[in-house]
């Protein structure tokens, strides 16, 4: 719709119901909303004074009306929309003006509200108003009107793009790393001017260490491995032929971290915290890590000199045969990684370090700050049970809440407990759990513990009282904790307690899986028939089953995850879709063989597709 | 009577036909006065007009008072120029200033190539959304992500044009608390968007649109005064499903749905030293850093709603201790199907994984996780 246009149908319209008004005069005055009788006619007669609000648009009338009632029929079915169609493009105008008005200043204060058309004067007015404020940008024929100007926009994109505010743009020759252009902007960063810093070797403000890898990042095409990947159909599809420059118009995409020297004459900026910067005292320099990300440009050399104006449009001219160059086009920024939001409760400490277990316990990853707190190097507790070292007077919290967790989302403190440490003594900590349920097979993996160590009068002499103490106890009294069998002459090493959590959680999944709702035990008929599934690898494995079986499947096992029961028809459902799953012939296979097996012919037609670099007639049947 | 009567009406539909044609010439005055060519200023229909000159405004006011503006920065290049000693103080004579008006015209000339070359290396667009989730602004390229031009666009709701599924996140994004104005909280999501590009890139309408996965990141932005108004400042990327490895840098990996490896390229045991066999149905969670789990769970589950995702920066474990920041861009891909070379396939869906490798091996002597073998 043109501007002028819809209204100009209309009022040509509303002319020749006008003109025809004279001769076919209904008489009767009906209000918009009735059922139509003929005519156009009888809206103008209507409206009176007000047409410019209720001009019923009649464009689909029916003038030919061969059959009275058709026309009426005819015109009921269009006016009825059209009326809803009018009224809301009515409404849409109406609060478009009033969201103008509010925009305005000088509508603002009215009282009343204000009518269409003084609104929109009192836009114009504003509009001028602003644009006298503004730069010649606009008034200048050479540059293209923009909403933003592209100062404003930049600084957008740049907020928007980072916490710290601010990036700068780095253009560098690909051979010896120039710096062929540097923002404006490097200055709040690295706090050197950009005029330093143009025409210089990037490796001269570059991390030593970081030299070798951003040379990597610099060197473009003489990888012949270099391949699009395409995801949607998973076929590496080979670029070109090594030896040829590839065609850079899509732009080989880049992205790394790399540290330059920030100038530490903090003179006449104030020394702002500039958070990253790591504090190596090299060579009297700072330096910051940055996020660098962008892409290879080519340019013909003749377009280039210090001062850089950038043609970016130059990708047409790296047809031609003039000696090219190759660039670096790319944006850094100040890496700002905060691997955890600080708790907002001021009185929780911060974690000292951070944990991982597996279900059953075992220590999967420690923080390497446990070493100054335990004692152990990380190598000496990693795949042992944490069990192991707490005080026998903690077992029995702990393995509640250990329990706890595993079948909780929400995050589990425990109490104070004593964890025993290398040397013998006990440290009294405090730990924050939580499980971690894969978002799709919605399985407990593993626990992620946070550890702060609690410190209070006494503790110290307790537990070098304790510790000696602890270790004999140990041996000599099995604390009783309920929910574990216990039979005589049954040795429980503390270890063992966590596998059995762990066990019963595993049992749990089977068993919620293949029951059925009326079995009276959990270890009814139904799980026999289930493939065996040995114990150790039932977490990996099932998991794997479920993720290679028909997504009903695993619809029907997310829901059982979720702990609903399911139906007996389910559970039989389960046994045969593994059955169906398994190809007759690979039945015998184990899951990890199958698994080989695919990667193997994977690999070979990898190795296939290196060699003769054509594709074309390979089905990659994902 | 009647002639008395079909006066007054004359003189009536006169009157409304003066008035809607005034209407019209304020609504052309209007159009002429936004920043379009006059081409698109004459074709505007009056909705649109008003809701351009809305977003016009509502920029105005946002960008009001800023310290950057134009006007400012110029002003400081200019003190930076005098302060580095590069060149004398300039005095106003009438020889002088031509030479500083083509001066001014070069720096415009550059700074708007340079805003230019970061829309290029952002590889999207920015929007900036109020907190109803009206597009108050959009940058020119958005025509070349979603098929519809800038002008389309401005004013209308965020709402008309993403997936419905998605609208929640989307209105909890919006959702600001002070702290997050003061602070210019960050925001990061993931949505589906309409794009009216054929798979050829040649624009369509909007009928026949397609969904388009965009990865939109950025901060809370306020303007103090006159009145307070808030928006959110957003960078929009459409996920690409094409990339370029670079040998040494990134590897390729694909997974179950429940992300363990099904497969992984060579390239991993040159980065993180994992032979690929080892990896085979190990969870990708168990190779992370323990602290950057949620942002992993966040991937996989945009990946799984979504069907894209692009993790944030994160740790993975290196076999001869430390690790390596990374950065993975994933895809739910249609799984295989069994086949004569493959009888064995049966995976309706995997997910397939572009990882990039961003920096050297940190702490390579650290043995943080039960997969590392430490040599002290």
């Amino acid at each position: 719709m043109s501007a002028g246009g819809s209204d100009g149908t209309a009022d040509r319209q509303a002319d020749l119901a006008a003109e025809e008004e004279g001769p076919n005069q209904a008489g009767s005055s009906l209000p918009a909303g009735e059922l139509p009788r003929k005519r156009k006619g009888d809206v103008e007669e209507r409206s009176g004074p007000h047409v410019q609000h209720s001009v019923d648009l009649q464009l689909d009338d029916d003038f030919s009306g061969s059959d009275e009632d058709d026309q009426h029929v005819k015109i009921k079915c269009f006016r009825e929309p059209h009326r809803h169609i009018e009224k809301r493009r009515r409404d849409k105008m109406n609060n478009l003006i009033d969201e103008l008005a509010a925009m305005i200043p000088a509508c603002l204060p009215m009282a009343r509200k204000l009518d269409k058309l003084t609104v929109l004067r009192k836009a114009v007015q504003h509009l001028k108003a602003m644009r006298a404020g503004t730069s010649s940008a606009f008034t200048n024929a050479a540059h293209k009107p923009s909403f933003l100007h592209h100062d404003d926009l930049r600084h957008l994109l740049l907020r928007a793009a980072s916490r710290a505010a601010d990036g700068f743009l780095l253009i560098v020759s690909c051979d010896r790393a120039k710096v062929l252009f540097i923002s404006e902007s490097v200055s709040k960063i690295l706090n050197f001017n950009r005029i330093e810093l143009t025409g210089q070797s990037l490796f001269d403000f570059l991390h030593p260490k970081d030299i070798s890898k951003v040379k990597e990042q610099l060197s473009s095409s003489e990888s012949p491995r270099q391949r699009l990947i395409d995801a949607a159909t998973g076929v590496q599809v080979q670029v070109e032929a090594p030896g040829r420059p590839p065609h850079l118009s899509t732009g080989a995409r880049r992205s790394f971290f790399c540290r330059m020297k920030h100038s530490r004459l903090a003179g006449k900026q104030e020394d702002k915290h500039l958070l990253p910067c790591s504090l190596k005292k090299k060579d009297t320099y700072r330096y910051c890590t940055l996020h660098c990300t962008g892409y290879m440009r080519s340019w013909p050399s003749s377009q280039l000199d210090a001062e850089a104006e950038v043609d970016a449009e130059a990708e047409a001219d790296a047809e031609k045969e003039t000696s090219s160059l190759t660039c670096l086009v790319t944006m850094c920024r100040l890496l700002v990684h905060v691997p955890h939001l600080p708790s907002k409760d001021l009185n929780v400490k911060a974690p000292e370090f951070v944990t991982r277990f597996a279900i059953d316990g075992k220590f999967t990853f420690i923080e390497q700050q446990a070493t100054a707190v335990i004692g152990y190097l990380p190598q000496e507790v990693l795949g042992t049970s944490c069990y192991e070292y707490f005080h026998q007077d903690d077992l029995r919290h702990l393995a509640e809440k250990h329990r706890l967790v595993l079948r909780s989302k929400e995050k589990i403190e425990t109490q104070c407990y004593k964890f025993k440490t290398k040397h013998g003594s006990y440290v009294s900590l405090q730990s924050q759990w939580c499980s971690f349920t894969n978002p799709w097979t919605k399985e407990v993996e593993f626990i992620v513990s946070s550890n702060r160590v609690v410190s209070g009068p006494g503790h110290t002499k307790e537990e070098e009282a304790d510790g000696s103490e602890a270790l004999q106890e140990d041996t000599k009294q099995l604390p009783i904790i309920p929910g574990l069998s216990r039979g005589v002459g049954t040795m429980i090493y503390a270890g063992s307690i966590g596998t059995q959590i762990a066990n019963e959680l595993i049992d749990s999944y089977r068993m919620n899986s293949s029951s059925s709702s009326g079995a009276s035990s959990p270890f009814g008929p139904t799980q026999e028939k289930c493939p065996q599934i040995s114990p150790q690898t039932s977490n990996s494995v099932s998991s794997r089953e479920e993720a290679a079986g028909s997504s009903s499947q695993s619809d029907s096992r997310r829901a059982a995850g979720a702990g609903s029961a399911t139906s007996e028809s389910s559970g039989k459902q389960t046994q045969l879709d593994l059955d169906s799953m398994v190809v007759p012939g690979l039945s015998s296979f184990s899951s990890d063989e199958a698994a080989m097996a695919v990667i193997m012919s994977l690999l070979e037609t990898d190795v296939n597709m290196g060699q003769t670099g054509d594709f074309e007639g390979l089905h990659w049947p994902f | 009577m009647t002639a008395d009567k079909e006066k007054r009406r004359a003189i009536s539909r006169e009157a409304a036909r003066r008035r809607r044609r005034v209407e019209s010439e304020v609504f052309e005055d209007l159009s002429r006065l936004l920043p379009l060519p006059p081409s698109v200023q004459a074709h505007l229909d009056k909705p649109s007009v008003i809701r351009l000159t809305l977003s016009y405004i509502r920029m105005h006011t946002l960008l009001k008072g800023e310290a950057w503006t134009k006007a400012q920065a110029r002003h400081r290049v200019k003190c930076g120029r005098v302060m580095n000693g590069g060149e004398e103080p300039r005095e106003h004579d009438g020889g002088r200033e031509e030479e500083e008006e083509e001066e001014k015209e070069t720096e415009e000339m550059e700074a708007s190539e340079e805003t230019n070359l970061y829309l290029r290396i952002l590889e999207g667009f920015l929007i900036v959304l109020s907190t109803e989730g009206d597009m108050i602004y959009l940058s020119e390229n958005v025509s070349k992500y979603m098929g519809l031009t800038q002008n389309e666009l401005m004013g209308h709701n965020i709402f008309e044009f993403t997936h419905p599924c998605d609208h929640e996140e989307i209105r909890n994004s919006l959702l600001l608390t002070p702290e997050d104005v003061w602070y210019g909280a960050k925001r990061d999501l993931v949505l589906r968007i309409k794009s009216a590009l054929t798979p050829r890139g040649r624009s369509t309408n909007l009928k026949s649109a397609t969904w388009k996965v965009l990865h939109c990141q950025g901060r809370v932005k306020v303007c103090v005064a006159p009145s307070s108004v808030s928006c959110l400042l957003l960078t929009c990327q459409p996920l690409p499903l094409s990339h370029t490895l670079l040998s040494t840098h990134t590897f390729t990996s694909q997974h179950s749905m429940d992300m363990r490896f099904t497969y992984s390229d060579q390239r991993i045991t040159l980065l993180l030293g994992f032979s690929t066999e080892e990896l085979l149905g190990r969870s990708i969670y168990d190779l992370c850093h323990a602290m950057d789990i949620n942002h992993l769970t966040k991937n996989h589950l945009n990946l799984c709603f979504k069907s894209q995702s692009v993790s944030g920066q994160y740790r993975m474990l290196v076999r001869s201790g430390g690790y390596v920041w990374v950065e993975t861009h994933s895809a739910v891909i249609p799984g295989c199907r069994p086949s004569k070379s493959r009888p064995d396939a049966n995976q309706p869906l995997c997910i397939l994984c572009v990882t990039y490798v961003l920096s050297g091996v940190e702490e390579p002597s650290l043995q943080l996780s039960v997969d590392q073998i430490v040599h002290i």
